[in-house]
């Protein structure tokens, strides 16, 4: 039996088709999944709203209601929406790989404690501030997740270049109680509208109301996935082993770096756009992997865009389910996320 | 073909007694075409030698030549094209097939973004079907047998398509029957491949039965290296282990034997 | 002869005394003369029906009147401090109706306890009432509410022929953005004061303390007035800047018609004797043309 038709024979199992087809079929699949969940949801929302207005040139904008929650309320919240849950999920499969464990998040390492502790020292001291047009909100948020970032990576790579995993682990989990003991404290500093918007704040906000916000955390997301598409094959051969992978040519430790900033950088931008939304980064990665095998150079790309889908139509749902009130989409997400890990250990067991 | 010569490295001391280094001036010489075994105690520098000769570690003195060019002035791609490693356990996070485990050994070979093409997948179906494991491509790495596993592993190392293979304790978690398995498959890839091989082991009668050439170690020093028959001697074996033993040639098997009596006084 | 004296005296014997308990009665409740608040409403309260003097201690974030600046602070809500409040040897306290550990305290110390729970504007003047009786100043309480009273009537009279605008009362928000937006929920005494001040809270319907509603609900609301009550999150300086914050959505009625509005007096959150005044200012703000 020849090579070639041994290779037509196997094929036939869907795992073993050539990663090109895969890679193909699910960035195919779950990009459009994403584009029409992005062309759908501004369609939907609390208001009723007539597709006919929106787009009725002849009403002008300042008066046309409709266009306005259409573009200025709805459209920059999909786009964020999007973004954030691309962002986070891929995130999620970087972090995943680099610690070698699925379990793993994007806020297991400190950065979005970080964040938090930026976003919630600027909403409770630096009320008065702007810096140009942006709040200093999100700013104060992208300096504390780069504190939280900084101090992990100094630590893990103190005595091992390749930044040791548990070092890693350990310096995230110990970030993370510190930083939680701090918020919880200036909490305690501050009156009630502060504790309010701080907590809301926690739960995720989506409702950027323009798209400057999304403007100003682009070029980060940009290079954090630029530095993504470097890491998948390394990525694979890592999560073999450490030995197995310099062996076959990976700069270990220039990966594990590389990873770590990127994701880090991703986190950052994400949970300063929006809070920090949580689950996002377990829940998509897990299901893609269920869909299209373990491959990164597959779950990274398609992770990112059903990761933006998801994210989308759970935004679609806190402004829906209990309108004219939103039900936080953190608050959302929490609650898919809760059963479905159920169910992942009662699959496993 | 892959000489190590003087090589020394040590660990960073945890009791910062100064540094303390598990091989001293070791110098190492892999034939081509030949199956050299690395023998000696657990803790004698086994896999320490076998990560610089691999390249993944550099060495603090001395250094590695490979075909006459030194590892220092390579690329760690281009020595993973003409080096593979086969570590002692391999514990995959994720649940990966047998064939993106056997694909990955072509990891050297393609540019950074590059994929897999049908020449790379034959590679891998030839690298399954010389390994005997053909029939588990599509299964998950994870459900096979110790012996199923190794045998991928080594497929694995195959596909990378290097003329060397280093290959660190291949039957110590390994049942007798499936030892024998790799221990027939390593043979027949030596001859018939002429893979050239270096294999670190503590077990004395795989080394007999396998290897043409022995490398003894101990406290991170070469103690002797040399053909089998020559270095696989009673006495060296009290060097090596402090244990009385009986080597002798054994008719059926077709190599020398080595059966422990009792520890050295 | 002798038995009418006798039940005369005995008759004077009992009204003397039945006096005397009245007398000691009164004495028992009598005016406290140390008096600690912890609340700051109520602090002005005290002031403002002639309490002023009793008191010796009040909350960290009290600073009406100015006599207040140099007076001992004891804590507030959340930090209660109960050695301070206990070393100025007080003895009335007024608490938050949910410090139920600071009450327990003072019940085993035996001091009197007097609990107060935000509510709307009536219970603002219902609370002076309660208060100045208790620390023995009924009649100038009453009258003090009675005067509050007649001045919330005549503003609500002065607009009564207006229409009432809708308004979206602002708590708080993200500065130089509209996310994080805190506002009336429509109830409370904010959310009262804009009702005698000829305004309709945008979220009557809700019925809640507070809301953060999105940028589509404040759109569809389309609120005609937009009244940013923020003492503490906007500096004098940088109210122009922020009121141009809500330009991003023109078709708010609001914002076409430059009714957006950034109020930074304190007083305008105080639910205490000062809402008159802040309802007055409140619908000058909404209806100036019933001031001229």
């Amino acid at each position: 039996m020849s090579t070639l038709d041994s290779t037509v024979a196997v094929g036939a199992s869907a795992l073993t088709r050539p990663v090109r087809v895969r890679l193909a079929l699910a960035v195919g699949g779950f990009g459009a999944l994403a584009v029409a969940t992005c062309l759908l949801a501004p369609l939907v929302g609390s208001t009723t709203i007539s597709l006919a207005r929106v787009f009725d040139r002849s009403i002008p904008f300042s008066e046309n209601v409709d266009a306005q929650i259409f573009f200025i309320a709805r459209m920059p919240r999909v786009l964020a929406g999007a973004v954030t849950g691309a962002t986070l999920a891929a995130a999620g499969v970087v972090f995943q790989a680099m610690l070698r464990n699925p379990l793993a998040t994007p806020f297991t390492l400190g950065v979005s404690a970080g964040a938090s502790l930026g976003a919630m020292t600027a909403i409770i001291f630096g009320t008065a501030i702007a810096v140009g047009p942006l709040s200093i909100v999100p700013l104060a948020s992208l300096l504390g997740a780069g504190l939280a970032a900084a101090i992990v990576y100094w630590l893990a790579t103190l005595r091992d270049r390749a930044m040791s995993t548990t070092v890693l682990l350990l310096a995230g989990v110990t970030l993370n109680a510190f930083f939680s003991a701090l918020i919880l404290f200036l909490q305690y500093l501050t009156n009630f509208a502060e504790v309010y918007r701080a907590m809301r704040w926690i739960m995720g906000d989506l409702d950027v109301g323009s798209f400057q916000p999304i403007l100003a955390v682009l070029p980060l997301v940009a290079i954090a996935f630029a530095m993504f598409a470097l890491l998948p094959s390394s990525l694979n051969l890592l999560s073999v082993g450490s030995d197995a992978a310099a062996a076959r040519g990976v700069n270990v430790a220039r990966t594990q770096r590389l990873a770590f900033v990127s994701a880090s950088l991703a986190t950052a931008a994400a949970v300063s756009l929006a809070g920090p939304i949580g689950f996002i980064g377990i829940i998509v990665p897990h299901l893609v992997r269920l869909l299209v095998g373990v491959d990164h150079r597959v779950v990274l790309p398609a992770s990112a865009l059903f990761g933006a889908a998801f994210l989308v139509a759970c935004d679609v749902g806190s402004r829906t389910i209990l309108a004219p009130l939103e039900v936080p989409v953190g608050v959302i997400t929490a609650l898919l996320g809760g059963p479905f890990f159920l169910w992942l250990l009662v699959r496993k067991g | 073909m892959l000489r190590g010569t003087e090589l020394s490295y040590g660990y960073a001391s945890d009791r910062g007694d100064g540094r303390s280094f598990s091989l001293r001036e070791v110098s190492v010489d892999v034939p081509r075409g030949s199956l050299t075994g690395l023998l000696g105690p657990n803790g004698c520098g086994k896999t320490t030698l076998l990560r610089l000769l691999a390249g993944i570690l550099t060495p603090r003195h001395g250094s590695v030549a490979l075909n006459g060019r030194p590892l220092a002035s390579l690329s760690r791609r281009e020595i993973a094209r003409h080096i593979a490693v086969i570590p002692q356990e391999t514990h995959p996070a994720f649940d990966y097939t047998v064939m993106e485990m056997v694909l990955m050994g072509r990891h050297p070979h393609l540019g950074p973004l590059q994929l897999e093409g049908p020449a790379d997948l034959a590679l891998a179906r030839e690298a399954l079907s010389a390994t005997g494991t053909e029939h588990l491509a599509a299964r998950a790495y994870m459900t096979l047998s110790g012996g199923e596993k190794q045998r991928v592993i080594i497929a694995s190392a195959l596909t990378q398509a290097s003329e060397v293979l280093l290959l660190d304790e291949p039957t110590a978690s390994l049942d007798l029957g499936y030892q024998l398995e790799v221990a027939t498959l390593l043979t027949r890839l030596n001859r018939e491949r002429s893979v050239t091989m270096l294999l670190a082991t503590h077990d004395l009668n795989l080394a007999a039965a396998l290897c043409d050439r022995l490398v003894l170690m101990r406290e991170g020093r070469v103690l002797a290296q040399g053909p089998t028959n020559d270095v696989l001697t009673a006495p060296m074996v009290r060097q090596l282990y402090g244990v009385v033993a009986d080597v002798r040639y054994h008719e059926g098997a077709g190599h020398l034997t080595v059966i422990p009596v009792s520890r050295e006084r | 002869m002798a038995a009418r004296p006798k039940g005369l005296t005995r008759l004077t014997l009992v009204v003397l005394l039945a006096l005397a308990a009245t007398g000691a009665a009164q004495q028992g409740a009598a005016a406290p003369k140390r008096i600690v608040s912890l609340v700051p409403a109520l602090t002005e309260m005290l002031f403002a029906f002639g309490a002023g003097p009793q008191v010796v201690g009040v909350s960290s974030y009290d600073d009406f009147p100015p006599e207040v600046k140099s007076l001992p602070r004891v804590g507030a809500l959340l930090d209660p401090d109960m050695e301070r409040i206990l070393s100025l040897r007080p003895d009335f306290v007024i608490t938050y109706g949910s410090q139920t550990d600071v009450q327990t305290q003072l019940a085993r110390a035996k001091i009197r306890a007097f609990s107060y729970r935000h509510a709307g504007l009536d219970s603002v003047l219902s609370t002076i009432r309660n208060l100045g009786t208790s620390v023995g100043r009924a009649r100038e309480s009453e009258r003090l509410a009675r005067d509050i009273q007649g001045r919330l009537d005549a503003t609500r009279a002065r607009v009564a022929k207006l229409r009432p605008l809708r308004t979206l009362l602002v708590f708080e928000r993200d500065p130089a953005s509209l996310r994080g937006v805190y506002a009336s929920g429509g109830y409370g005494f904010m959310h009262d004061i804009l009702g005698v001040a000829g305004g309709t809270d945008m979220f009557d319907d809700v019925s809640r303390e507070s809301v953060q509603p999105s940028v589509e609900t404040i759109l569809a609301r389309a609120p005609e007035v937009i009244l940013e009550v923020r003492p503490m999150g906007v500096a004098k300086a940088d109210i122009e800047k922020e009121r141009h914050a809500w330009d991003a959505l023109p078709s708010v009625p609001a914002v076409r018609n430059g009714r957006v509005y950034i109020a930074t007096d304190e007083y305008l959150v105080v639910p205490g004797p000062r809402v008159a005044q802040a309802a007055e200012a409140i619908a000058r703000i909404l209806h100036p043309e019933a001031f001229r």
